[in-house]
């Protein structure tokens, strides 16, 4: 299936998977905190069904302490798998489990015996509630994680927005938190493009609206992208939760783009999960005045730890082949290679910096005069080019620097 | 006889008004009165005018003189009346027999000595008196070539008081001092191939002088912006002999007729300094206005260097005639119309600081309103706003001496110009900066793929609906100068080029 194909029918494909075992994995959720290695190793071991009744009976389970079992216990008289059910159609929602076609097998597969102290400590997800159009095993093999500072300045906004909007212009799925400033950010750009969609992972139950003010976005995204949430239904985000979800962003991704990050940002710990789990790892660099980038600056002082300024530079690093990462980005392919011969011969001529004349351009591109007069003003209304002191010079559009959003 | 008449023809701003000469020699205590509302000058005309018969060889009568100039009620000026003062007198006493001053319109001033002196405004003279059925007038000799361009009129010089005497008499008139030959139009001496390195500006004065659009340079200094708006007359077709005789007429009234040119068949060029007043752009003056800058730039160019720097009274003075072609000058004598038709060229620096770009030191906000001093509808009036550069090494070798003369320029420009009046026969339009952008896009619609570059822009908030009419028109010159049947994709796409400059003024976009 192509990364545009649209999610089977609900869950994946039924029959192949027990059902109870869909549902019991649901109720895991509400019982034990997600990432539990302990808890992953019995599902394992025994199934699902049988690991959910022995919780809920208060029984002895080998991987897990007596503190999570006792905590289980007391969750468990909340469970109401009819009220989640509902819940669930209320909110178009439907639980993706090992098994289902949806399933991100290959991003979801680590064990804790790979060594890193990420993989140590947490599990991957037993099951997931997923709302939206697409399979989420298809954008999976074709995504990059944009993540970054929820108080971002503007310009970690405008980057953000920029990276999200090319990215998806190219096909790729945009998967980021759904919270304030660069997540938000480059959701909306992803959105806005109406390229590949966007994957929201949240740190709440895939039904609740957090933050409240990205309620609007959220709906977007649950109807253009997919939200995906490893939590129960309605379940409130807490500072753990957040760390632990982390992990699903990186693991959902190709790779992950750190935009903007203060010294001590969450979005670090993406950054550490990509590492972990050999994903590729990027970050943006921002001024060196910028307190809103040191955490940036720190990672890209780690090795093996990519600087991107743009679309391109991510891509190559994902290992998109048809773009040749050794060339800078010069603005969106579709604009530039629409262009008619001419044109191009003149934006090819026209200098970065400094300032080209009418007569210099005409030379270099081998054409007449009168045809440089006439291709620059569409060039400049395209945003590739702009008038400078001494004649026309490229603008950062049209030199493939990272620019605003327009 | 005690009473005699001459003809003469007062000046109100360019337009001519015979005037009726009378003079009444009545008994009583000797002496001279002048009515019909005479200015300083004309007063002083007794003394100079006795003093004049006297001294050439004539009685001055001893009677009491009245002189009339009706219609009583035209504010007359100057000392072009003294001839038809003096001849009138001379006819009353009976030195010249009154039936030869029928018929004739007398022109010029005297000197004391009887010597006839030259006159500004001869042109629109004859030319009143041409319209008012006078088929001949008597003008100072150094006048004669300018008297003489009329068809139809005949002038005859007269060199002092003795020789109109003599010439009312009947008698042999001395032979006046040889004329010049003919004047031949000088060829425009600021040639386009001076320009060098600025091929935009270049074919941005092409642009210009076909479509007659007018034109706002902006640049740094020394990138050559006087230069080429120095350059824009040589570019436009030579008067043809209606406009050269209105030029001429205004010239004339201001005094500013070359001598060796008694007509002006290049278009003019005027530049007033940013320094000017208000009265003497747009005219002026105490008693009648005369000329100023804008009228003696008449189907000429009106080149207003460092353009911002002008008055704010000065600038928004030119919006009347860039509206009708016309200024009206209202002062206490009466009220003036000139004529006042010309191409506005306006250069500016970006900024009033005026260095590049990196050595700018002007404030943001200065460098935002610099430009705002040209105000919006002077602005709107103005189609083409040209990015003037500044020259670099590399284009003046890329460019190679490739330079085109203003002769061969001009000669695109006439055909440009004749392809434009043959579209536009049968309206009152002749070029395409004359027609509004509104018909313009309603009788020659562009074709639809021709407007692509134009709606790119509108889309993305480059250029209004007001500047889309405009890029039309420029496309349609543009289309002229190429020799096409309409503007194409290309010639739109250039012709977008004049309105997006790198300094947003009020009329950008």
């Amino acid at each position: 299936m192509t990364p545009g194909g649209k999610a089977g029918t609900d869950g994946g494909a039924p029959g192949e998977v027990d059902e109870r075992d869909r549902w019991a994995r649901l109720e895991l959720a509400r019982l034990v905190e997600p990432g539990s290695w302990g808890l992953h190793a019995e599902v394992e071991a025994r199934g699902a069904v049988e690991v959910r009744e022995a919780l809920a009976s208060g029984a002895r389970l080998q991987g897990l302490s007596g503190q999570v079992r006792e905590a289980a216990a007391a969750r468990a008289a909340d469970l109401d798998l009819a009220e989640d059910r509902r819940r669930l159609e209320r909110c178009g929602g439907r639980v993706v489990v090992p098994g289902d076609r949806e399933w991100p097998d290959a991003a979801l597969l680590w064990s804790p015996s790979d060594g890193s102290e990420v993989r140590r400590r947490w599990a991957p997800p037993l099951a997931l509630v997923v709302r939206g159009p697409w399979n989420l095993a298809d954008l999976a093999t074709r995504s990059v994680a944009l993540v970054g500072a929820r108080a971002a300045t503007a310009y970690g906004v405008h980057v953000a927005g920029d990276l999200g909007r090319r990215l998806a212009d190219r096909g790729w799925a945009v998967v980021s938190g759904g919270a304030y400033g660069v997540d938000a950010s480059a959701h909306r750009a992803a959105l806005d493009a109406g390229g590949a969609p966007t994957v929201a992972v949240l740190a709440c139950g895939a039904d609740v609206a957090y933050p409240r003010g990205n309620d609007r976005l959220l709906a977007r995204v649950a109807e253009q992208g997919l939200v995906v949430s490893e939590l129960p239904l309605g379940a409130a985000p807490t500072r753990s939760r957040f760390l632990v979800r982390n992990r699903l962003i990186a693991a959902l991704s190709r790779g992950t783009v750190v935009v903007e990050a203060a010294a001590r940002s969450g979005s670090l710990s993406t950054a550490h999960h990509a590492e972990d789990l050999a994903r590729v790892v990027m970050a943006v660099p921002g001024p060196i005045t910028s307190s809103m980038s040191t955490g940036c600056h720190e990672l890209l002082r780690r090795p093996g730890v990519a600087l991107v300024a743009s679309a391109g530079e991510v891509l190559s690093l994902v290992g998109e082949l048809s773009v040749d990462g050794s060339e800078p980005e010069r603005g969106p392919v579709t604009e530039r290679d629409a262009l008619p011969a001419a044109a191009r011969a003149v934006l090819d001529a026209v200098p970065v910096k400094g300032g080209a004349g009418e007569a210099t351009l005409a030379r270099a591109a081998g054409v007449p005069v009168l045809v440089v007069q006439q291709v620059l003003p569409p060039l400049m209304v395209a945003g590739l080019v702009r008038r400078s002191d001494t004649g026309w010079c490229l603008t950062p559009l049209g030199a493939g620097l990272p620019v605003p959003a327009r | 006889m005690a009473v005699a008449r001459a003809f003469s023809v007062g000046l109100v701003g360019v337009d001519g008004h015979v005037v009726q000469v009378e003079a009444d020699l009545a008994q009583g205590l000797p002496g001279l009165t002048v009515t019909g509302l005479p200015d300083a000058a004309l007063g002083e005309a007794r003394d100079r005018v006795r003093a004049a018969v006297v001294n050439s060889g004539q009685a001055w009568p001893q009677k009491r003189i009245t002189l009339g100039l009706s219609p009583a009620s035209l504010p007359k000026r100057g000392s072009g009346f003294d001839l038809a003062l003096a001849a009138s007198v001379l006819a009353a006493a009976g030195v010249v027999p009154a039936a030869a001053l029928e018929g004739v319109v007398l022109l010029g001033e005297l000197g004391l000595d009887g010597s006839v002196r030259e006159v500004r405004g001869v042109l629109p003279v004859v030319l009143a008196a041409a319209r008012a059925g006078f088929e001949r007038v008597v003008v100072p000799a150094g006048n004669l070539a300018e008297a003489s361009l009329l068809p139809g009129v005949w002038a005859t010089p007269v060199a002092s008081l003795r020789d109109l005497v003599a010439l009312l008499r009947g008698e042999q008139v001395p032979e006046p001092p040889a004329q010049p030959d003919p004047p031949r139009p000088t060829p425009p001496v600021l040639d386009m191939v001076d320009v060098a390195g600025q091929v935009s500006g270049r074919t941005a004065m092409e642009v210009a002088a076909a479509g007659g659009h007018h034109v706002l340079l902006v640049g740094p200094p020394g990138s050559g912006k006087t230069m080429l708006a120095e350059r824009l007359p040589g570019l436009l077709p030579p008067l043809p002999l209606e406009h050269a005789l209105e030029v001429t007429a205004i010239h004339s009234v201001a005094g500013m007729l070359p001598p060796t040119q008694p007509l002006l068949t290049v278009p003019p060029f005027q530049d007033p300094h940013h320094t000017a007043t208000v009265s003497s752009v747009v005219g002026g003056g105490s008693g009648v206005a005369r000329p100023g800058s804008a009228s003696l730039a008449h189907r000429g160019v009106l080149f207003l260097d460092e353009a911002p720097e002008f008055g704010r009274g000065v600038l928004d003075a030119l919006r009347q005639p860039l509206e009708s072609g016309r200024l009206t000058i209202r002062r206490v004598g009466g009220t003036a119309v000139y004529p006042a038709r010309f191409s506005l060229a306006m250069a500016a620096n970006p900024c009033p600081c005026a260095q590049r770009d990196d050595d700018c030191s002007c404030r943001p906000e200065a460098r935002r309103t610099y430009l705002g001093r040209l105000s919006g509808p002077l602005l709107d009036r103005v189609d083409m706003h040209v990015d003037v550069p500044a020259i670099t090494r590399a284009e003046l070798l890329a460019e190679n001496g490739v330079g085109e003369s203003s002769a061969v320029i001009a000669e695109r420009v006439a055909a440009a110009r004749a392809r434009a009046a043959e579209r536009y026969a049968g309206t009152p339009w002749r070029t395409n900066g004359d027609v509004p952008g509104v018909e313009l896009l309603r009788r020659w619609p562009l074709p639809g793929a021709a407007s692509r570059p134009v709606e790119d822009a509108l889309d993305r908030g480059m250029l209004t609906a007001r500047g889309f009419g405009r890029v039309v028109r420029l496309a349609w010159t543009l289309s002229d100068l190429q020799d096409l049947d309409r503007p194409t994709h290309d010639v739109v796409g250039m012709a977008l080029g004049y309105r997006l400059g790198r300094v947003r003024t009020a009329m950008a976009a």
